[in-house]
């Protein structure tokens, strides 16, 4: 159906507004005639002038916002009041006829309730207000978020999937304004670059302290990249990373730039789309430089996942670290994160002199030889959603067989493709899930019974009974979603699924209620029957221990 | 003469015909004359105690309602409560100057009579109230944001009872219009360990800020101090050791959420060095001595540390504990909690497992083991420990003598037909003969619609109508015979038991407790209390943002709702169904708040 006035929230983060831009350009293409207006944090408007679709740019004072809500009188809150009462009716006024919240918050899901787009996907609220999730990609990107070991696909994908876009171009974009580009390379022309040496970008900092690379292991690429390529590097990051860079700098000595403050984020588009490539953690930055045509060589550990956060374009190279407990999920604060340690520098160094030089051949020897590492090369499959490659010889593990076998499934259930799965059997897994299955069917002939007792409506002491034991039984379900990795993310989305009924009389809900446990029942199934032995090959994997850190 | 007293009662009998026939009846003021002042009107003098000047009363009254009014506009009030009619001038001078709600309080109604004959009052009691006499609670309660104004003579004149009446009122008014930050700190464990939570929840039902300071968690670090050796020296030197960690705690804890008022139940560990410290933070102190004093007599070492000192019992030891503590005792009987204690439809299974006859829950002394000999043929079961001497009764002790819940004793009572409650007693076999309290049980089991049968204590007569509300008995020996009697008259226990749950829910739950205490505490402490910087209320921006959305939602909250996120969205969260718009907006603000506001504001 046509779109005239389309809305879209993206309130917090810098690269999740650039991941946003294949949407924007997907929805801009299927709907030419429609107005996009992006609701911004104020700081990111600059972001949005160089995203390709964007009609208007809606910005948002979250820093004024803020300030007005630490005046220690009361007037501070009134007037915060009033700003978001203002901003809500003004947003209502320009009558929006589809809404996406790409913010994953409880508070956009009550600004989305606010504004009251009748076709809002993503997060929002009923009407007494409970946060919903609305759209079934979007339930599974905020399941996959909750799961991170299953997360099958690139954010990228979710969005546009969500937005019902499935064409689109194949990689982020982002214009750099004329003067930016120049300013950017002034400031890199007077601090000392020639123009001619390679000049490699480093981004020091991430938006958690455990997403930060140390600044010693920095020094050492450095100091290799120097010897091995002359390369100038360029410091990139905010005022936050300032000390950060000092350090960097003293380690270096010469033939480094810190651009540490000292850009806007304009600006840095345009140093990173000087530079030969990047060297990042899963960063705002590492969207920007792909968004700007700059080979990315990124660092996972963590919580950060390739598949997931990954770079939206083709030929970038992700280095995980290979450790049974990646990737963390959000809620975990580890004690101990060994697995910044299992990048190695010299092995993050021979990555981004191969990348530079686009010798694919030689970044799969040097697979070869860190193997404690997983090296991935960035692609797309066949049905155009984002992927990762892995390289070098290694066996598959079941965390990965998992997450494949996923991405089938959901591929086939939300997409209607006919994906094969990757052939390797999970028989443990695959009897388990066939329990589930049965567990599941057995809910969804209760739902059944509860659908048929609230048509008739003339037995409530047996409804309320058959619904009390379809309580218990889903209970029981999560339960085992919550013990068993192999079912976590499908009882996740059932989760949500039940969450998202909202405004329905009891007949209405017990249907849908009995369609959900359907659901889950067949997607139980399928993922069996892709991980039972007659149907894959026979491969051996290593089984994987737990993970011991500390919540 | 006669034509004045009349016209103004007539105008008066419009509002409050009662209180117009007893002026009316009411005898002459004795001692009054009413001599003309300079000005020409009549002043009042009574047994030589003058009530407006000799020279003009108008304008002494004048000067007197300006002062008032500026006060009154000060305090933002509504009403305004003057203590003290005289002849009216100065409440004539008020009505004419401020436009709110004016209520006067005057208890001599023979004063009254006089006034309202010495001249024409008519204009005047069109717009102003004179309260009813007496008092009752529920006229103090109708008024809105009170400041109450002393007529400085009336409440000078011997014999009045004006400053007891405006004790009252302020006490009540305050308690119920302050949010007071209170700070209720539990012991270690024992018998008054469960009142800290159910009077936690009662001061938070009558909208004041609670905290709980719980200190159960300690009770195992105290058992466990005897690892360190059994000599007197060294049990000395532990104790302690472990009472000046748990004092550091306490008053850290009152430094970093300076309460109003600390309220610690019986066997808290507070001494007197520490209650002392807590007076210099400025807090006041009080203490619910919910044990018998004759048993405890502990309280004789701290009652001097606390303000305010809640007690079981009367008489001479009420008086002792009035002179021993620092500012006032106050008698506070038990109470329950009608939440906790409650009537329940218990299915078959229930019945059977925790039901029968004849039931006691407590534990076993000595008084008691004789007392529930004789009824081991009626059907007889007791739920409790420390019964493991109790030779015969073993055969119907329940779980081994096991410690029974909260959760499971309000089952029990529902259950038994026959609840038996005998206060403990460690000097006589039977019925204690000088007991007084009441012990929590008795309102528990009335609490629960249950019917019991209790010993009589000198105190109950005043808490229940024995018979009607409750069934006692005297000697242990007429036990056996109630039971049996009582067995048989299923409705006449079904109309005992509902009238006492009747009479708990009107007179006794802890809610009604809390508020005789604060009442007590704010009649003496309202100023202080009322100086102290007082967070913004909902109801304050209510009146600012006027009809405006917010104004509305905010009108619609408790008038003492602290104008900040955190409570204003708890308040939100009382109500149930869907959002409008300001309360959807309040809640995301709440949520802006939490992601990115709150750690600066540290």
């Amino acid at each position: 159906m046509s779109k005239r006035k389309i809305l879209i929230v993206n309130l917090t983060r810098f690269g999740d507004l650039l991941q946003t831009g294949p949407t924007i350009q997907g929805l801009k293409a299927l709907h030419p005639e429609s107005e996009i207006t992006v609701v911004v944090e104020r700081n990111f408007a600059d972001v949005c002038a160089g995203l390709p679709g964007i009609d208007r740019i809606w910005p948002i004072d979250m820093d004024q916002l803020g300030r007005l809500m630490l005046v220690p009188s009361t007037d501070g809150l009134r007037a915060a009041y009033a700003t978001m009462a203002i901003e809500v009716d003004r947003l209502r006024a320009e009558g929006f006829d589809f809404a996406l919240n790409y913010s994953s918050s409880r508070m956009s899901a009550i600004f989305m309730r606010l504004i009251g787009v009748a076709d809002t996907r993503g997060w929002t609220a009923t009407s007494d207000g409970f946060r919903v999730i609305a759209h079934e990609w979007s339930r599974l990107f905020s399941a996959a978020c909750l799961n991170r070991r299953q997360a099958p696909f690139n954010l990228v994908d979710y969005y546009k999937r969500a937005a019902g876009v499935s064409a689109g171009p194949r990689a982020l974009r982002w214009d750099i304004p004329a003067p930016a580009r120049t300013a950017a390379t002034t400031f890199l022309t007077t601090a000392g670059w020639d123009g001619q040496r390679p000049l490699i970008a480093f981004q020091l900092g991430a938006s958690r302290a455990v997403r930060r690379w140390p600044v010693a292991n920095f020094v050492a690429v450095g100091q290799l990249l120097a010897r091995r390529i002359g390369a100038t590097i360029v410091l990139c990051g905010g005022k936050g990373e300032r000390a950060f860079a000092e350090e960097i700098v003293a380690g270096l000595g010469t033939g480094v730039i810190d651009a540490c403050g000292r850009t806007t984020i304009a600006e840095l588009g345009g140093v990173l789309a000087c530079s030969d490539v990047l060297l990042t953690g899963d960063t705002g930055p590492m969207h920007m430089a792909v968004a700007v045509g700059t080979p990315v060589v990124a660092l996972f550990f963590g919580p950060a996942l390739p598949v997931d956060t990954g770079p939206y374009a083709e030929d970038h190279v992700c280095l995980h670290a290979a450790v049974p407990c990646a990737p963390c999920d959000h809620s975990i604060t580890c004690l101990e994160p060994f697995c910044r340690d299992r990048l190695e520098p010299a092995a993050v160094a021979e990555a981004v002199v191969a990348r530079r030089a686009g010798d694919w051949n030689a970044i799969e020897r040097a697979a070869d030889q860190w193997p404690g590492m997983d090296w991935y090369r960035t692609t797309f499959d066949a049905g155009g959603f984002a992927d990762v490659q892995r390289l070098g010889r290694r066996p598959p593990r079941r965390a990965d067989l998992l997450r494949s076998a996923y991405r089938a499934l959901f591929l086939q259930e939300l997409d209607g493709a006919s994906v094969r799965p990757s052939g390797v059997p999970l028989p443990a897994d695959a009897v388990l899930l066939r329990e589930f299955e049965a567990l599941a069917a057995e809910g969804a002939a209760l739902a059944a019974e509860v659908e048929t007792l609230a048509t008739a409506g003339d037995d409530l002491d047996r409804l309320e009974d058959a619904a009390k034991r379809l309580e218990l039984l889903d209970h029981q379900m999560f339960r085992r979603g919550a013990m068993h990795d192999a079912l976590t993310l499908m009882v996740q989305v059932f989760r949500f699924e039940k969450e998202s009924l909202e405004n329905v009389d009891v007949s209405e809900l017990a249907t849908a209620t009995r369609v959900f446990h359907e659901t889950l029942a067949r997607r139980a199934g399928r993922l069996a029957t892709m991980l039972e032995p007659e149907v894959a090959s026979a491969v051996v994997f290593r089984e994987e221990e737990s993970h011991a850190s500390v919540a | 003469m006669i034509d004045t007293l009349e016209q103004n009662l007539a105008a008066l009998r419009s509002r409050d015909r009662d209180l117009a026939r007893r002026i009316a009846e009411a005898p002459s003021l004795a001692g009054a004359e009413l001599p003309a002042a300079r000005a020409g009107v009549p002043t009042l003098i009574v047994d030589g105690h003058l009530l407006h000047n000799r020279h003009d009363p108008a304008a002494e009254a004048t000067q007197w309602a300006g002062a008032a009014v500026a006060r009154l506009d000060a305090d933002g009030a509504e009403t305004a409560v003057v203590l003290g009619f005289g002849l009216g001038y100065h409440v004539d001078a008020l009505a004419r100057r401020w436009s709110g709600r004016v209520v006067v309080v005057e208890p001599d109604v023979s004063l009254l009579r006089t006034a309202f004959a010495a001249w024409d009052l008519r204009a005047m009691l069109a717009r102003v109230e004179v309260a009813p006499t007496p008092l009752a609670d529920e006229a103090v309660d109708g008024w809105s944001r009170a400041t109450i104004l002393q007529h400085a003579p009336s409440l000078l004149r011997p014999g009045t009872p004006l400053r007891a009446v405006e004790e009252r009122i302020a006490g009540r008014c305050a308690a119920r219009s302050l949010r007071l930050s209170i700070l209720v700190v539990s012991p270690l464990g024992g018998g008054s360990y469960p009142i800290t939570g159910y009077c936690a929840r009662a001061l938070q039902s009558l909208g004041h800020d609670v905290h709980v300071l719980d200190l159960a968690p300690f009770a195992a670090g105290a058992d466990a101090l005897t690892a360190f050796g059994h000599t007197v020296p060294v049990r000395q030197a532990v104790n302690e050791a472990f009472g000046g960690f748990l004092a550091t705690g306490i008053r850290a804890t009152v430094a970093q959420l300076k309460p109003d008022i600390v309220l610690a139940l019986a066997q808290a560990p507070l001494d007197l060095r520490l209650l002392e410290q807590l007076g210099g933070l400025g807090c006041v102190r009080a203490f619910w001595f919910v044990e018998d004093h004759r048993l405890f007599p502990y309280w004789k070492e701290v009652a001097a540390g606390y303000d305010y000192f809640g007690v079981i019992q009367q008489g001479d030891f009420l008086e002792e504990a009035n002179a021993r503590c620092a500012g006032r005792a106050l008698y506070l009987p038990l109470a329950a909690d009608p939440l906790v204690h409650q009537p329940l439809a218990l299915t078959d299974e229930g019945r059977t497992e925790y039901g029968s006859p004849v039931g006691f829950v407590g534990a076993g002394y000595r008084n008691r083991r004789i007392a529930f000999r004789p009824l081991l043929d009626q059907g007889l079961k007791i739920w409790g420990s420390d019964w493991n001497q109790a030779g015969h009764l073993l055969s119907v002790l329940q779980r081994d003598g096991a410690r029974i819940s909260t959760e499971d004793s309000v089952r029990i009572f529902n259950a038994t037909t026959v609840n038996l409650n005998l206060h403990s007693s460690t000097y006589v076999d039977g019925v204690e003969p000088r007991g007084d309290f009441v012990n929590p049980r008795t309102f528990e089991l009335a609490a629960c619609g249950a019917f019991q049968l209790v010993d009589r204590r000198a105190l109950l007569p005043s808490l229940f109508a024995e018979g009607s509300e409750v069934v006692t008995f005297e000697d242990a020996g007429e036990l056996r015979d109630l039971v049996r009697y009582w067995l048989q008259q299923p409705d006449a226990r079904e109309r005992i038991a509902t009238a006492a749950r009747v009479r708990v829910l009107a007179e006794h739950t802890y809610t009604h407790r809390m508020l005789t205490l604060l009442e007590g505490i704010c009649a003496r402490e309202h100023e202080r209390f009322a100086r102290r910087p007082r967070a913004t209320t909902a109801a304050d921006v209510a009146r600012l943002e006027g009809e405006s959305p917010l104004g509305q939602l905010l009108g619609r909250m408790p008038a003492t709702t602290p104008f900040a996120l955190d409570h204003l969205v708890g308040a939100l969260r009382e109500h149930e169904g869907d959002l409008d718009d300001p309360e959807a907006l309040l809640l995301l603000l709440h949520q802006f708040d939490d992601l990115y506001v709150k750690e600066h504001r540290a």
